[in-house]
């Protein structure tokens, strides 16, 4: 339906409402961070901790709402601190999946508990389940922005060690590096992008950022520079076509953003073959 | 190794630097908005031009469309008859809408917060809110089934009305009119609810949920159902074990004559007590959530309605 439409002009159209512009500020920041960490979210093979931070941000999330706080704080606080009880308590990575059970299913728990304590209507919870990127508020970009932000100087400070201990834990402990300590800052990381992601693509659909892009990458490249580069790439298009295309058609944005991120990830499984 | 690094520190950086630029081109272009987009809501109505109302309910926006006629141009966002409107989630199509409104009229009280998240997205110069929670100062966590309520409705419906003259104070005479009309036949809705009231005042009914607090009171009924169960339903929440206890008590010990359940909102909990009626001769009436079929009025449906209530009362007292 958009051929015969000149581009420029209907991308000008959608960025003339304010919350297109919010929508695509926050999902350009997010899409960019979520690049980034995911890829190390799938060398490390952390996927389950990144879908478990993030229902254990809905608990966060439900709790702020019920103190009547911006849901972000709430995310943060407490994906930051499973994130850093499950890197202590799991010392490896093969060992870490019982942990993080068992921390998610305390957390869902209490967000149950803080629904039902909740007086308004469960529309809260079923926002920050599926995301409400058509929703955020200008203070709420800024709070991402700077979020983001200090994920990727944290990032870019520990990036060589993170990633020769995602790559080989053991012989980067034989050399000396501190990997429990990088695993904590790794969880601490990927806490905080998971917080700013579940505004963009909910807590459900938070692979559609964190780990499709990045496994899609890393199929393309074995570089890390190269794969990161990659996966930020395809997270962003996602992000911007998803929010482009939601203009034009009646349904919502977070189905075509996991629509496309999985569709590129298929393309490259079957169709590009090394 | 050393030119790896190099180009790894490069690679992040110029990362970070996009970043920044990215962000710093859609701040700019955010503050101010550009002049005459339409985004803009038009402050200053001109003659013959509609003004476009956003309504979140299609029972607010039926009153709103009343009082304005052949003056505005209103779309309501939740009219689905057949899907429960707190399970909404909002479309790029309805932001847009509520972009492009001089007047949004929300209920509020937590009913319809992604409305609200909608309209501080769109930050829109000149728009008129009407939160008709915030209007009637209903505290939080109340009862939100508002336009059940007669006095909150004809309040809502006088603001309705006076916002609609502030923004286009040429066509007054036109609004005035409307309002007395609406006004009138919002009044024969009260004298259904008199009726109800003068025939069986203090019958003891049953609701499965909160929706049915406000006209049980307008029309004298003694609902008996415990609070937390229909408030549990109405949120989408799980109602206390002791509130299903003393439910269904009630229910099996025939303490009441009629049974109003909310057919958009059936959950198996409410069905098990509809059940449970039905095996113990309870009549029932169902009632909705927003305005149904979506093409009625709101009077026409609420007197539909109280006719079916006060039907149902009837034969329970024949069955007696």
């Amino acid at each position: 339906m958009l051929l015969g439409i000149d581009p420029f002009s209907a991308i000008l159209a959608v960025l003339r409402y304010q919350f297109m512009q919010h929508a695509f500020e926050a999902g350009t920041v997010v899409a960019i961070v979520a690049g980034i960490i995911g890829y190390l979210v799938v060398l490390r093979k952390s996927s389950f901790a990144a879908h478990a931070l993030s229902e254990i941000g809905f608990a966060g999330a439900a709790g702020t709402v019920l103190l009547g706080i911006n849901p972000v704080f709430g995310l943060l606080l407490f994906t930051t601190a499973a994130g850093t009880g499950i890197a202590v308590l799991g010392k490896s990575a093969s060992h870490r999946d019982v942990e993080i059970g068992s921390v998610l299913a305390f957390a869902l728990g209490l967000g149950v508990l803080f629904i039902s304590l909740y007086t308004g209507y469960a529309t809260e919870a079923y926002s920050i389940l599926f995301g409400e990127i058509l929703g955020i508020s200008g203070t709420s970009v800024l709070i991402t922005v700077a979020v983001s932000f200090a994920i990727l100087v944290l990032t870019a400070l520990v990036y060589r060690p993170l990633l020769f201990a995602s790559l080989d834990e053991e012989v980067a402990e034989a050399k000396g590096l501190r990997v429990t300590l990088l695993g904590v800052i790794f969880m601490v990381l990927l806490a905080a992008a998971v917080s700013i992601a579940i505004q963009v693509v909910g807590v459900l659909l938070i692979f559609a950022l964190m780990v499709t892009p990045a496994a899609t990458a890393i199929r393309l490249s074995r570089k890390p520079i190269y794969a990161i580069a990659i996966s930020v790439i395809i997270a962003l298009l996602a992000t911007w076509a998803g929010l482009f295309i939601s203009f034009y058609e009646p349904y919502p944005v977070s189905f075509f953003v996991t629509a496309i991120a999985f569709a590129a990830y298929l393309l490259v499984r079957f169709v590009y073959r090394r | 190794m050393t030119w790896q690094n190099k180009y790894r520190t490069i690679g992040l950086s110029a990362l970070i630097i996009i970043m920044a630029a990215v962000i710093g081109l859609f701040l700019i272009s955010s503050n101010p908005p550009p002049p005459n987009s339409p985004a803009t809501a038009p402050s200053n109505h001109s003659p013959g031009r509609v003004i476009r109302i956003v309504a979140a309910e299609n029972f607010w926006g039926s009153l709103a469309q009343q009082l304005g006629g052949a003056h505005v141009n209103v779309t309501s966002i939740v009219t689905d008859p057949n899907a429960d409107p707190h399970e909404y989630e909002s479309s790029t199509a309805n932001a847009r809408a509520i972009a492009n409104a001089s007047i949004v009229i929300v209920n509020g009280v937590g009913y319809d917060d992604w409305a609200l998240r909608l309209i501080s997205a769109g930050s829109v110069p000149n728009q008129t809110v009407l939160n008709v929670a915030d209007l009637l100062a209903v505290p939080n966590g109340s009862n939100p089934h508002l336009w059940y309520d007669p006095t909150d409705v004809n309040k809502t419906v006088k603001q309705m009305y006076l916002d609609l003259v502030k923004i286009d104070p040429s066509d007054a005479g036109y609004y005035a009119q409307r309002y007395s009309s609406v006004t009138a036949s919002l009044a024969q809705l009260d004298g259904q609810m008199a009726m109800i009231k003068q025939h069986f005042w203090g019958t003891k009914v049953a609701s499965t949920e909160s929706i049915f607090v406000y006209l049980a009171n307008a029309t004298g009924l003694d609902l008996i159902s415990p609070p937390s169960f229909m408030d549990s339903v109405a949120e989408g929440g799980d109602p206390p074990t002791q509130s299903i206890i003393a439910f269904e008590n009630q229910l099996e010990g025939k303490n009441v004559s009629v049974l109003v359940y909310n057919e958009q909102t059936l959950t198996p909990l409410t069905q098990q007590m509809k059940q449970i009626a039905a095996q113990h001769n309870i009549t029932m009436v169902g009632v909705t959530e927003t305005i149904q079929p979506s093409g009625m009025t709101f009077q026409a449906w609420m007197s539909a309605q109280l006719l079916q209530l006060q039907s149902a009362l009837n034969t329970s007292t024949l069955v007696r």
